[in-house]
């Protein structure tokens, strides 16, 4: 299986997730569509592009569910997830709530595995990311022009192994 | 409310031992409708014995053996039979393990050829 991450504590129960739901592959990433993991058998993703659409994705279908519930102030929270059903393949997208902050999960799965499946074994990696997260969050500064291409190499290269 | 699934559930739930008895889809592994003791996890109940019976029908089709008409899991607290309804739909029942299994099998077996 790839692993590759920038955030260490993350590893050990994204791995746990994909192993349990049998998933072609996962990815977890900022609401801004930063990458912050990938585990999973597909090495054939972009995975810079599969995340800022998926934060995207997110984005909209959070706010037209906040839109279709019609109360403002629940700001869509029961419009979670997202599942979109392929003839091959599946995705899977819903927020995951820790105490660094908030991250979307995006999963990719066949038929080796069912959404009920996902669903229950993403409920546990909730709990288990929960845990896991640092008491406190490293704060995130806007990403300015002079930093971002630091930062941007910097996550590369954790991502890539070239850390 | 009720719902086409509603009366079968009810008779499987009323057999002694029984402690939940749901209607699943087998590609989603997700409840369609369900009938559950108090504390049983119909999501968890569900996607597990979706995966199960989804793989024991591939298993025993590669080894042609035919269509999978019944399947029982015998656990330490409890027990899981599964049959299929056919359009994607199987039927769950979970119970203890002193529950008369020849009595669940009987029933489920009905309840299958209901549906069909």
């Amino acid at each position: 299986m790839i692993i590759a991450t920038v955030e260490p504590w993350v590893e050990p129960p994204l791995k746990q997730y994909v192993d349990d739901a049998r998933a072609r592959m996962a990815l977890l990433l900022h609401p801004s569509g930063q990458v912050v993991a990938q585990a999973g058998f597909s090495r054939a993703v972009d995975v810079m592009t599969a995340c800022a659409l998926a934060a995207a994705v997110h984005a909209t279908s959070r706010e037209l569910g906040r839109q279709l519930e019609g109360d403002t102030t629940r700001r869509g929270k029961s419009f979670d997830g997202l599942h979109h059903g392929g003839e091959q393949v599946q995705l899977h997208l819903a927020p995951v709530e820790t105490r660094g902050g908030s991250y979307i999960c995006l999963t990719v799965f066949d038929a080796e595995s069912s959404l009920g499946l996902v669903r229950m074994y993403f409920a546990d990696l909730c709990a288990a990311l929960a845990a896991a997260a640092p008491r406190f969050a490293v704060k995130r500064t806007p990403a300015l022009a002079a930093d971002f291409e630091h930062d941007l190499n910097r996550n590369l290269a954790g991502l890539f192994g070239r850390s | 409310m009720t719902t086409p699934f509603s009366a079968t559930l009810e008779s499987l739930i009323r057999l002694r031992g029984v402690r939940a008895s749901l209607i699943v889809s087998e590609r989603d592994g997700l409840v369609v409708d369900e009938n559950l003791r108090y504390g049983q996890e119909g999501e968890r109940v569900a996607a597990l014995a979706a995966s199960i019976y989804r793989k024991a029908r591939l298993s025993a089709a590669s080894a042609r053996f035919g269509s999978v008409s019944f399947l029982q899991l015998d656990g330490e607290n409890g027990r899981v039979c599964i049959a299929g309804a056919g359009n994607d739909l199987v039927i769950v029942v979970v119970a203890d393990q002193s529950a008369n299994v020849g009595l669940i099998r009987v029933d489920l077996l009905k309840a299958t050829q209901a549906f069909q």
